[in-house]
């Protein structure tokens, strides 16, 4: 600073002695400083762009994961932090006007407030982070929600939400399961399926109060005999006689309770059991050895909620089956409102790859957040030099310039609060 | 900080000591140190390129194995583009000649000119740190989803090339301030020197491209760090938008490399000829024209990576009408020469060997514009020999024309002519042994970045290898001689060349505000005022009447 002090001596500019030598005076120093940050703008905008080409893209490509997870973002702290932008970004236009008026107080209070409001802006986000942080609502592998968005409890992939790991005890002397339940003696229940004269199982509900859950669950461990056995591929199956059977292999292709000679039960452990809209999550369970039945048996299970299919589309979906000759008769639907059909959407378990959302939203809130961190270090340096009276109605300058870039960021933000909170 | 305001003495004399050129906000300055390390990682990238071609002399294992020659491809790469081409001419040169030519005591923003030279330091340290941890190994692309899973130092070489793509972005805006606020009031566009319009034309493009590559790597950054997955296929994202963001900016960084070399080019053909520019509006507009093409071509590196049939026809005829503008340069060069008093001096001939190199690397160019005959090409030593014959062929020689120009003013010496004019033709001989033969190859299968190749293909490579040894030697003489010349040159007079641009009429070397007193603005192009002065090597302007222009700004 001392240096262009001394030049501004040595050219004799007059007016501020902030004018640095090499310009001509200070409308040609405030003009290429303008100028400069115009051009810095531009530079910002298209720093930006690539995150609003990358939104465009994913949410061309899936605009059901966009539906779902802005759900999960809090409205209200966006619209909260828009008007604290806004606010700033006034009182930013203001200091510029208090610097050209040499308004010294009205200057500091203008630059404070703008600080103050950049501070709000980043409580309110940290709000909202570390409740996404907490919830797992996050991107790539860490996107491990226990919530729909709508607000609805879901089973998530870790299986680490509280009270869903799932499991069902059977007592053998009660003959009963004391947690959970045995729904049905698969055999009985499936007389028609021709598996069922070489498959004895029964299905487990893990949990019964879970009603319309959609998912699969896969047993992960038996407990038997006071011995566990875990790993979802590590328990025997009811032919193998060495190396430990394979429970995958899809629906129930039951290898029977009959292979000769082991004395250990066995499970089939189906990898992909049934899914059972009207009962909680579901596993089927094979024990080749009647003579588990009669003993104590623990099975844990993880459950995972998975999209549902989409249905086939038909026709003639509507009209009931029965009908009368020479009258049709004609059932009337209702159809769901279309909010009715995105509160459904919303409860119901996240569409594959919802964490491409967040990787979105944390990358362009986060680098927005960074751009408001900077605004509040040059707002500081200003408020500083403006506490020492550097500015005048000749050199208001870096105010100007800050406000500019302050302008940016809040409209950057002003953006991505529609483009992410507010979008169906 | 208490450094003397004297503009009376030259700018490498009046204040002297390392920490007044260490925190020197003069442009001169800048450039200079700048200079020294383009020329020292230009030594480095070379080496590199040194080491891959003698793995390539013979097929099979020749000195390191293929782990070791991935990283040196890379590191070539990233170590030529990063560090030497983007910066060369810009940065180094520009900011020695820009203000000067527009009778300017400095850029508009001296400070941000220091950081960018520090940010280019930063970014070149942290590409040497890469390579202390064992280099990377994904070339100088960092193509995802390699690069995501490469155990290769690829963080720091990622912050590396991103601090200095901000190190391009300020010089840039600072350039383009310079020229729109610091013109004399007597110096309208038209009457620019060429060089400041491709010096523009480059700046737009540094401004408006750089920061998508910058997103595009603090994404990569963040994908290897945290999994954000925005890149990575197995979470969902997309690894080919990788390649359009990556494109988005190389393509443009390419024109970044070749606009200002174009742009020095343009002022040494005229000098050297004695002669008039020929078409002086249409090289002026070719080279704005050249930096908007440069935005909507960028697909044409991905013909093959899936994009859909109708973007590829588009990329393709998008990318033919690139060679409007440079053909239009190409003939009013040659236009230029016509008739001409050539001189056949060092910067000359470096001139001629860029017109003759571009023109070849130009011209298969639009070979791989066309959509059928680069699914042939593409990722074979054809595409590798195009590229080096505009990057290496038209970019570096001209960087070393304009050198050799500019360095009697920069230095206050002479550089050894002779020595030079051997040098010269040392570097066009052994660069086009080095990259004729790749096209030959590249046309019958070669494909580029593999360290082992069928015996069939051994002579090419080894034509290729001993031409590159020949390059390699002829430009480490040259970086010798000019160092030597610094201290033991014979004194350079003010216009060694005959040059009317403002440069030749300040000083030699120039003083710390670069002109003692305010310039009169002499008619541009305008060979008919100057008298040779033999014995001193010297040209004199004739004493003309008329009205003094004045360099008041605007």
């Amino acid at each position: 600073m001392g240096q262009e002090h001394e030049h501004h001596e040595g050219h004799g500019h007059g007016g501020s002695p902030w004018i640095q030598h090499h310009y001509d005076d200070a409308q040609h120093q405030f003009d290429s400083g303008k100028l400069g940050i115009w051009f810095f703008l531009v530079q910002e905008i298209l720093f930006f762009s690539a995150l609003f080409v990358a939104y465009i893209v994913y949410r061309h490509h899936h605009p059901e994961i966009y539906a779902y997870a802005s759900h999960y973002l809090d409205v209200k702290m966006g619209a909260i932090n828009t008007a604290v932008l806004i606010v700033s970004s006034l009182s930013a236009a203001w200091a510029v006007r208090c610097a050209q008026l040499n308004q010294r107080k009205a200057l500091i209070a203008c630059l404070a407030i703008t600080i103050v409001c950049a501070f709000g802006f980043l409580g309110i986000k940290y709000v909202e982070y570390s409740h996404k942080i907490h919830e797992g609502i996050l991107f790539g592998k860490k996107f491990d929600p226990c919530v729909a968005s709508g607000g609805a409890h879901l089973i998530n992939k870790s299986n680490q939400c509280a009270g869903v790991k799932s499991s069902v005890v059977w007592d053998a002397k009660a003959k009963a399961a004391s947690k959970g339940c045995l729904l049905t003696d698969w055999k009985a229940a499936n007389a028609a399926d021709p598996r069922a004269k070489t498959a004895t199982g029964a299905i487990f509900d893990f949990e019964p109060e879970r009603r319309g859950f959609q998912g699969r669950c896969e047993v992960t461990e038996v407990t038997y005999n006071g011995k566990t056995e875990s790993g979802r591929r590590s328990i025997p199956a009811c032919d193998a006689g060495g190396e430990g059977g394979h429970g995958e292999g899809g629906h129930g292709e039951a290898k029977g309770g009959h292979g000769g000679g082991h004395k250990t039960p066995c499970f089939e452990l189906q990898a992909n059991p049934w899914v059972c809209a009207d009962r909680g999550p579901a596993a089927l369970v094979h024990y080749g050895d009647h003579a588990v039945r009669g003993s104590n048996v623990v099975i844990e299970a993880t459950c995972e909620a998975v999209p549902p299919a989409p249905e086939p589309t038909d026709a003639f979906a509507d009209r009931p089956h029965e009908r009368t000759t020479g009258e049709a008769t004609f059932r009337h639907v209702e159809k769901p409102t279309k909010h009715e059909l995105m509160h459904e959407f919303s409860n119901g378990p996240p569409p594959e790859h919802t964490n491409m959302f967040f990787s979105i939203y944390f990358a362009m809130t986060g680098l927005h957040g960074i751009h408001v961190l900077v605004g509040i270090f040059i707002f500081i340096w200003l408020l500083i030099r403006a506490i020492k009276g550097h500015f005048t109605p000749d050199y208001f300058g870096p105010i100007d310039y800050a406000a500019l870039y302050w302008h940016l960021v809040d409209l950057i933000w002003i953006f991505l609060f529609p483009l992410l909170y507010l979008i169906h | 900080m208490s450094a003397s305001a004297d503009n009376t003495k030259s700018y490498l004399e009046v204040n002297p000591g390392l920490r007044n050129w260490l925190w020197t906000l003069d442009h001169k300055r800048i450039g200079m140190m700048y200079l020294f390390g383009i020329l020292g990682a230009l030594l480095l990238g070379g080496a590199f390129a040194l080491l891959v071609r003698i793995e390539l002399f013979s097929p099979g294992l020749t000195i390191v194995g293929k782990d070791w020659y991935n990283k040196f491809f890379t590191l070539h790469g990233a170590v030529m583009v990063f560090l030497v081409i983007i910066p060369g001419i810009p940065a180094a040169l520009g900011n020695m000649v820009l203000p000067i030519q527009l009778g300017a005591p400095d850029v508009a923003f001296p400070k941000l000119n220091l950081s960018s030279f520090y940010l280019w330091c930063i970014g070149a340290i942290l590409l040497l740190v890469s390579v202390v941890l064992g280099g990377i190994d994904t070339g100088w692309t960092f193509y995802t989803p390699y690069s995501l899973d490469t155990q290769t130092a690829v963080i720091p070489a990622v912050m590396g090339a991103f601090i200095l793509g901000f190190s391009s972005i300020f010089t840039g805006l600072n350039f383009l301030v310079t020229i729109h606020k610091f013109r004399p009031q007597n110096m309208g566009w038209f009457q620019m020197p060429l060089n400041l319009w491709a010096l523009y034309a480059t700046a737009l493009m540094q401004v408006l491209a750089t920061p998508v590559l910058g997103i595009t790597l603090l994404l990569l950054f963040v994908e290897r760090f945290m999994h954000i997955g925005i890149f990575d296929p197995t979470l969902g994202g997309d690894p080919v938008l990788f390649q359009h963001f990556f494109w988005f900016y190389s393509h443009p960084a390419v024109y970044i490399m070749i606009v200002p070399a174009m742009g020095v080019i343009s002022e040494m053909l005229t000098t050297f000829s004695r002669k008039h520019i020929f078409g002086y509006r249409f090289i002026a507009y070719s080279s704005v024209a050249l930096a908007l093409f440069s935005f909507l071509v960028w697909g044409h590196h991905m013909f093959v990576s899936g994009q859909s049939r109708l973007a590829n026809m588009v990329f393709s005829a998008l990318t033919f009408s690139v060679g409007i503008p440079s053909a239009i340069k190409v003939f009013n060069w040659t236009s230029t020469l016509y008739k001409g008093d050539i001189r056949l001096q060092t910067p000359m001939l470096y001139a001629l060997s860029f017109l003759i190199l571009f023109t070849i690397g130009g011209l298969t160019g639009i070979f791989l514009a066309v959509l059928s005959i680069d699914v042939q090409l593409h990722d074979t030593y054809f595409v590798v020999a195009h590229f080096h014959y505009v990057m290496m062929g038209s970019t570096l020689v001209a960087f070393l024309g304009a050198l050799h120009y500019w360095w009697p003013k920069m230095s206050g010496r002479m550089y050894p002519e002779r020595l030079a004019r051997v040098c010269s033709g040392g570097v066009f001989v052994g660069f086009n042994l080095t990259f004729l033969p790749q096209f030959i190859m590249g046309s019958r299968g070669m494909p580029r970045r593999y360290w082992d190749y069928d015996p069939e293909f051994t002579i090419f490579h080894q034509l290729s290898t001993i031409g590159a040894l020949i390059l390699g030697v002829s430009l480490f003489i040259v970086v010798v001689y000019l160092f030597w010349s610094f201290k033991n040159g014979k004194k350079a007079p003010k216009n060694p060349w005959g040059g009317t641009t403002l440069e030749w009429e300040a000083p030699t070397p120039p003083t710390l505000y670069n002109f003692p007193e305010p310039p009169e603005i002499p008619e541009l192009y305008d060979y008919d005022d100057l008298v040779e002065d033999e014995a001193n090597g010297n040209w004199i302007r004739k004493p003309r009447s008329g009205a003094k222009a004045s360099t008041g700004h605007h």
